[in-house]
């Protein structure tokens, strides 16, 4: 496998791997225009 | 120290759009009562330390709502330095009602008359001076919307709050009242804050529970009051609470009658809102222009030439995906000498596509001749393409049948005269077509890549691999562009919903709503959940909170995600581009199933033990009918879709990654080639529970794939769909999947109809799932409506599967009996008398 091939894949995994990461820290993002942890009322529905 | 001014008002009256203009934020405001069902804090722009509290809108000081209880405990609890009491100018006469007593508090106070614009439109004119006389306090005139005159109204109350100056309390009862209020205020002095201590007289007198409870009066005094109480209830004839209420209707009439000049003109005059009421709210008229509307709206955002289809498409093809575009108005046709000379960008694809297919067909009957013939040779690698391998002796004898499909509809091309366009394949047509020139897009126009061709060009120029290349074509790029693509549509739907909302439309919805489910025991208040739900399930859930009765609530949480919010949406365009293209109606269908489900359910679950009982009240003001302002449906549009491109790249991303990596090992971990992905790990999870779908016409180990995905995000579906399906015969995406659906059922549109109703009405996403765990209060209320909700799903894909199958192909089998047992137990339930 060459480096670009595996540098490619670091950087996906990476990118990836970041994503998950701030999910779990900050919440999903919803359409509501806010987080599944509580949108902090940026929707008004909820808190 | 921070200065605190809080934003009272009723429900609607504007004071979320002036806490934005004042704070900078961009809370969610709602056209409908009930938006804002928690205090939230802003610092008022251009200082440090003045804190804005807008509260949930409220109709009196009384605890009977749970925003009453939570505006009065803070008004009165924690007392701010000022109130900025925002009353709508266009109904003054109402919305003094909660004035008065907001004044009776003894908190500096601002009253700021918001909708002046309408009103001096409407040739009104209110005597503020008076009004201020009357209530003890500044009075001002605002347009919240406009962001007129909110600033000085703040300012006002800034300086109220740091000066500590009240006008005096209003006196707005007769004589025997303000008696027996003398008495109790006289009674409980030293037991409450002295500048409240009217409210406080006004609230025992009325035998407000909560606050005889808190002051702790003894029983010899209460009896003492009581006796003060009946005393004015026998002179007024009349109970102690409806006195009150009665004598402060009579003062805001009296106080209005001098106050408040209506124009002549429109005294006598029907206004337009109540005009437009009379078809939209009309009895018989009412459903029919909700569900055009409905209609409407689908009809932009999904019909076959519609702003959502044209510009999806635009999307797909040529933004994000492996084509590209030309830029408007610099197309021409083409100069350049050759077969394309004069021809515009469509006919010279036109003219390109049958040596395209030539070279396509031809390539993979030859790899698979050269294959065979090969085959079993010592050293003998199989060939993937034809470069380099070209014999001659094999190529003379490989002809190919080759057709022209259509790429949106897969079917293949019919001429004038009625035949398919069908034809043979030789070596010599195909040395031919491979000879004719490619068409270069740069000849017709500015062209610019698409992201995914760039993507392509990009990892093929780093020498990178053809696996790894296709775990960012297919898996990660693809997977986002295939959710990105859908934008336009659910920006269409967004668009449009954010003009109903704001023009002040979906409050009437929601009052049609009311008429239609006070029949069968529900409430008109369980449905504002659900029009929130349009656009997400998770804060669906959470504004059944409003819903006192607990029952009511529980069960508005287990129907509100019935109503395809965005994310399904996406489902929607989906399956009505790929397989209902000439049928834009199936789309507003889905929405109208989705209400009909929540009737049904909510008659079934009213019918239960647990659910039964009469409906909560529902009383709910109507808003005048406006034009929406462009920054207002610009905002609403612009979060509800910048939330949906945020969960492409967050949620979407990692998991077609992680749905690629699972596509293309097998569990030895071995990397898979596509040919081999039926030994892949997602197959294998796939089939496992594949069969559970079987009945409803989506067996495959793929559709079971991307049900389960749908659980991430139901969008997710969309992006799995599209994995899964690149590997399956087909010119597109969308030719892809409809080969998928029909590689399993005999009926594809039927299974493909299915499919979307499942996923479409079984339960909503995991966050909304996790949501609906925590707000039913139990793990077994949660089941329960997870249950419910995934009986419902799939139960209707089976009905509708199975029958379908029976009415249009006599097909007759032990789910056909499945589903009818199914559908009597519904009718059952919906029918049946009553447990309680």
């Amino acid at each position: 496998m060459s480096v670009s091939s595996i540098a490619v894949i670091v950087v996906v995994l990476a990118a990836a791997a970041l994503a998950v990461w701030r999910n779990l820290k900050k919440g999903a993002p919803c359409e509501c225009g806010g987080t599944s942890r509580g949108c902090k009322g940026s929707c008004g529905c909820c808190k | 120290m921070s200065v605190k001014i809080a934003l009272a008002g009723n429900p609607n009256s504007g004071k979320t759009t002036l806490f934005n203009a004042l704070t900078g934020s961009s809370q969610y405001v709602g056209n409908w009562p009930g938006v804002t069902v928690e205090k939230k804090d802003g610092i008022l722009e251009g200082t440090k330390d003045v804190v804005i509290q807008d509260l949930p809108g409220i109709y009196s000081l009384s605890p009977y709502s749970l925003e009453e209880k939570v505006s009065r405990k803070f008004l009165v609890e924690e007392r701010p330095d000022a109130i900025l009491n925002i009353v709508d100018g266009t109904n003054i006469e109402r919305n003094l009602y909660l004035s008065t007593q907001l004044a009776e508090l003894g908190i500096p106070m601002v009253l700021a008359v918001n909708m002046m614009d309408v009103v001096k439109k409407n040739g009104d004119k209110i005597d503020f001076a008076r009004i201020g006389k009357a209530l003890g306090c500044e009075v001002v005139g605002i347009s919240a919307l406009k962001k007129e005159g909110g600033l000085e109204a703040a300012r006002k109350a800034l300086s109220l709050a740091e000066t500590g100056r009240k006008g005096e309390v209003p006196h707005v009862f007769t004589g025997s009242v303000e008696h027996a209020l003398a008495h109790i205020e006289e009674s409980i002095q030293g037991k409450v804050p002295k500048d409240s201590i009217r409210w406080y007289a006004i609230k025992i007198f009325e035998r407000d529970r909560d606050i005889i409870k808190n002051l702790d009066i003894g029983v010899g005094l209460m009896k003492h009051l009581e006796e003060h109480i009946r005393d004015c209830e026998k002179e007024l004839d009349d109970d102690a609470e409806s006195i009150i209420t009665g004598q402060r209707y009579e003062f805001i009439q009296s106080l209005m009658s001098k106050a408040l000049a209506k124009s002549e003109a429109r005294k006598n005059k029907v206004s337009l809102s109540d005009r437009i009421d009379r078809i939209v709210t009309n009895r018989i008229l009412a459903i029919p222009v909700f569900i055009l509307s409905l209609c409407a709206m689908w009809f932009l955002a999904v019909s076959d030439n519609g702003p959502g289809t044209v510009l999806t498409d635009w999307a797909n093809d040529g933004l994000l995906g492996t084509d590209g575009w030309h830029v408007p108005f610099t197309t021409h046709e083409s100069s350049a000498d050759g077969p394309y000379k004069n021809m515009d960008w469509e006919a010279a694809q036109e003219a390109y596509a049958p040596h395209a297919k030539n070279i396509e067909v031809w390539e993979g009957a030859y790899v698979e001749a050269f294959n065979g013939a090969n085959k079993g040779k010592e050293g003998f690698e199989p060939i993937e393409n034809v470069e380099g391998k070209l014999d001659e002796r094999i190529a003379a004898s490989v002809k190919a049948e080759a057709s022209l499909e259509d790429e949106e509809t897969g079917e293949t091309v019919v001429d004038d005269d009625g035949k398919e366009r069908r034809w043979t394949c030789d070596y010599a047509a195909y040395k031919a077509s491979k000879a004719f020139p490619e068409p270069d897009p740069s000849d017709f126009g500015v062209w610019v890549p698409g992201i995914g061709a760039l993507i392509a060009t990009g990892l093929e120029k780093l020498g990178v691999g053809e696996t790894v290349a296709s775990l960012v074509n297919d898996g990660a790029w693809g997977g986002v562009a295939t959710v990105l693509g859908f934008v336009p549509v659910i920006f269409v739907v967004f668009l449009f919903l954010a003009f109903l909302e704001d023009c002040g439309y979906m409050a009437r919805v929601a009052f049609i709503m009311d008429r239609i489910f006070r029949r069968f025991g529900l409430s008109g208040k369980s449905f504002i959940p659900m029009i929130v739900g349009k656009g997400c399930g998770v804060p669906a859930v959470m504004a059944a909170r409003a819903i006192e009765n607990r029952r009511d609530q529980r069960m508005t949480i287990i129907l509100a995600t019935f109503i395809p919010c965005g994310a399904k949406t996406v489902i929607i365009a989906m399956f009505a581009a790929v397989f209902f293209r000439e049928m834009w109606y199936v789309a507003p269908l889905m929405d109208v199933i989705g209400i009909a489900i929540i009737v049904l359910g909510g008659i079934a679950l009213k019918k239960t033990r647990m659910f039964a009982g009469d409906a909560a009240p529902f009383v709910m003001e109507l808003p005048a009918y406006h034009m929406p302002t462009l920054s207002g449906v610009w905002r609403h549009t612009w979060n509800r879709v910048k939330g949906y491109m945020l969960k492409a790249g967050l949620v979407i991303f990692p998991a077609c990654v992680f749905l690629w990596f699972i596509m293309h090992f097998d569990w030895s971990f071995n990397v898979l080639a596509d040919e081999e992905i039926e030994k892949s790990i997602l197959h294998d999870l796939g089939s496992a529970i594949a069969w559970l779908f079987a009945p409803l016409g989506f067996g495959t180990w793929q559709d079971a794939a991307a049900t389960v995905s749908a659980e991430i995000a139901k969008e997710q579906a969309t992006a799995t769909l599209g994995l899964v399906a690149s590997g399956m015969d087909g010119a597109s995406t969308a030719a892809q999947i409809q080969s998928l659906f029909g590689s399993m059922s005999k009926f594809p549109l039927l299974a493909a109809f299915s499919f979307m109703l499942f996923n479409l009405f079984v339960p909503p996403c995991m966050v909304a799932i996790a949501v609906t765990f925590r707000e039913m209060g139990s793990k077994a209320w949660g089941w329960f409506a997870v249950g419910f909700q995934l009986f419902v799903g799939y139960v209707l894909a089976l009905s509708v599967y199975q029958l379908g199958m029976l009415f249009s192909g006599g097909v007759f089998g032990v789910w056909t009996v499945v589903a009818i047992a199914a559908d009597i137990f519904c009718i059952w339930a919906v029918t049946r008398k009553s447990k309680a």
